[in-house]
């Protein structure tokens, strides 16, 4: 029944992407355009700069790849019921024999979905184009997207109940996105923040995951390094997503109670 | 199985709410202090039986379409219980769920880049529904309410009444035991209303029990075989309407809605 239910989202999804004929092709060249910014950003900072001693370009691809993977999915979760809030399908929605939860996770399938497929273009673009040596372990990425998928799902879980709450959990999002951009190691290495700042990072899950995602593709051979990645994301994997879905059901009990869960 | 079936409580019933008060807080931003309290509906009972169809009445804000809600139970109730087929909504919301469909009052609860074949059969997987029966059923609700013709046409592009008539389509595909109409011949013409009026009374003859909130005393004098009269939240009469003519429901509902203290609650309309 699940794979009815799966299938039916992704062509709901599928189908209305399409019909936005404009923005579907926007979404296809973004990433062509990203890559070239990439591309000529590396060759304006230079050769010499190897943070992770890798090259810069594919310090930023697999770092802006995997945080706009991630921060893309936790959007969806918001998205999710912000769009059912303002297209006037959510009290239906929450009205069908699919508990609210899963429905939530079905919605955002196809988002997390695409994410994945142009984060792998991303980085098989950026090997292939420039030539970049790698030392793949497929088994640690693979646990690194896992884990990290889970992490995305949980705040995404907190970033939808906020939502049914106080209605603007989009700007938590913008404030929590902001600064794992800032923190996390996306543009530039964590140690060239300030330590303060440095300590902080290291309790962003995203921290781990682009390090963790790096270590993956780039330096398979340095299995301490990511396995202690490893570790703290399923550290915040286990604290995290239960602490999620507590959170959203009590959210989606007190919308049902106060009766507010179609304001937006 | 991730969720099990909860035991029926007290099966009689298609629906019946005991005492049910709901009650919306507006409160201050940062104090939390409660700034406006409105009773939308105060110590409700009322019972209804399969195939029965029961209209609501009452003027805007009176608390049909939050009775409705209590039922299908997108609201949870403050006090007293509301059960559906015997499942109490609080606990066994998924058990309710099952058994209830709902026409919502809103024009804008489908997917509009969609078509209307395209949007039932979406919200039909999410029913639990197999995939080729989704299909049978989808073509059968939409012929049940006359648009099988526009069933490949973008919702986007539907009229109010056809937006309505595929809300009702929708609210069948998972053939509910108690049906939940918010106004549902609002937009309607003549034809369509007589089309939708001879369909709700084959549906209450198969056994599904109809909640019924309108402003349509033709509506209500046709299909109804009890009317509720609300009232700020106040059930002011319960009754039968049987040979009671568009004419005298209006007649009586005009006297217990001006007069409201003259009639205890639950008391007969008088004709």
């Amino acid at each position: 029944m699940i794979l009815t239910k799966i299938t039916a989202v992704l062509r709901k999804d599928l189908l209305t992407a399409v019909r936005y004929r404009n923005g579907f092709v926007f979404n296809l060249i973004s990433p062509a355009l990203q890559l070239a910014t990439f591309y000529y950003l590396a060759r304006a900072v230079g050769p010499q700069f190897r943070p992770d001693g890798m090259s810069y370009l594919m310090f930023l691809i697999v770092g802006t790849g995997f945080y706009t993977f991630l921060i893309a999915g936790i959007h969806s979760f918001l998205h999710a019921i912000q769009e059912a809030q303002q297209t006037g399908t959510l009290e239906f929605l929450m009205t069908t024999s699919t508990p609210a939860p899963v429905l939530l996770f079905l919605s955002t399938l196809s988002s997390f979905a695409g994410g994945f497929v142009q984060f792998v273009l991303y980085v098989a673009s950026g090997i292939l184009l420039f030539a970049t040596a790698v030392k793949v372990s497929l088994f640690g990425a693979l646990l690194v997207i896992a884990l990290s998928l889970v992490i995305a799902a949980a705040i995404g879980l907190f970033a939808a109940g906020l939502q049914l709450s106080i209605h603007k959990g989009s700007a938590v999002l913008w404030l929590l996105g902001s600064c794992a951009w800032l923190m996390a190691g996306t543009l530039f290495p964590v140690n060239a923040l300030p330590r303060p700042l440095q300590l902080l990072s290291n309790w962003l899950p995203f921290t781990h995951s682009l390090t963790g995602m790096r270590l993956a593709i780039f330096d398979a051979g340095n299995q301490a390094a990511l396995l202690h990645e490893i570790k703290f994301l399923a550290f915040f994997s286990c604290a995290l997503f239960p602490a999620g879905i507590g959170f959203f059901a009590w959210t989606l009990r007190r919308a049902r109670q106060y009766g507010r869960l179609a304001f937006y | 199985m991730l969720f099990t079936e909860v035991t029926p409580i007290a099966p009689m019933n298609a629906v019946a709410l005991e005492s049910v008060t709901k009650i919306f807080c507006q409160r201050a931003l940062l104090t939390r202090c409660v700034r406006e309290q409105v009773h939308a509906l105060s110590n409700v009972s009322f019972e209804l039986g399969a195939g029965e169809i029961l209209g609501l009445l009452g003027p805007n804000g009176s608390g049909k379409s939050t009775t409705l809600k209590l039922v299908s139970p997108l609201l949870l109730p403050d006090s007293g219980r509301v059960t559906v087929a015997g499942f109490e909504t609080r606990s066994a919301g998924q058990a309710v769920r099952r058994r209830v469909g709902f026409a919502l009052a809103s024009e804008r609860s489908f997917f509009p880049r969609l078509t209307a074949r395209e949007n039932l059969e979406f919200f039909a997987a999410l029913e639990d529904i197999p995939g080729n029966e989704c299909r049978t059923r989808t073509e059968h609700a939409l012929l049940e309410v006359g648009l099988a013709d526009a069933a490949g046409k973008q919702v986007m592009k539907f009229s109010s009444g056809m937006h309505q008539r595929l809300a009702i389509a929708r609210a069948l595909l998972k053939r509910p035991q108690v049906l939940l109409l918010d106004e549902p011949s609002r937009s309607l013409d003549v034809a369509a209303a007589t089309r939708l009026w001879d369909l709700m009374q084959e549906l209450s003859q198969s056994g599904i029990a109809i909640l019924l909130a309108t402003h349509n005393f033709a509506e209500a004098a046709e299909v109804c075989d009890r009317v509720a009269i609300l009232q700020k939240g106040s059930l002011l009469a319960l009754s039968p309407c049987a040979n009671q003519n568009e004419r005298q429901l209006r007649d009586s509902y005009l006297h217990i809605t001006q007069e409201p203290s003259l009639v205890p609650w639950n008391e007969e309309v008088p004709a």
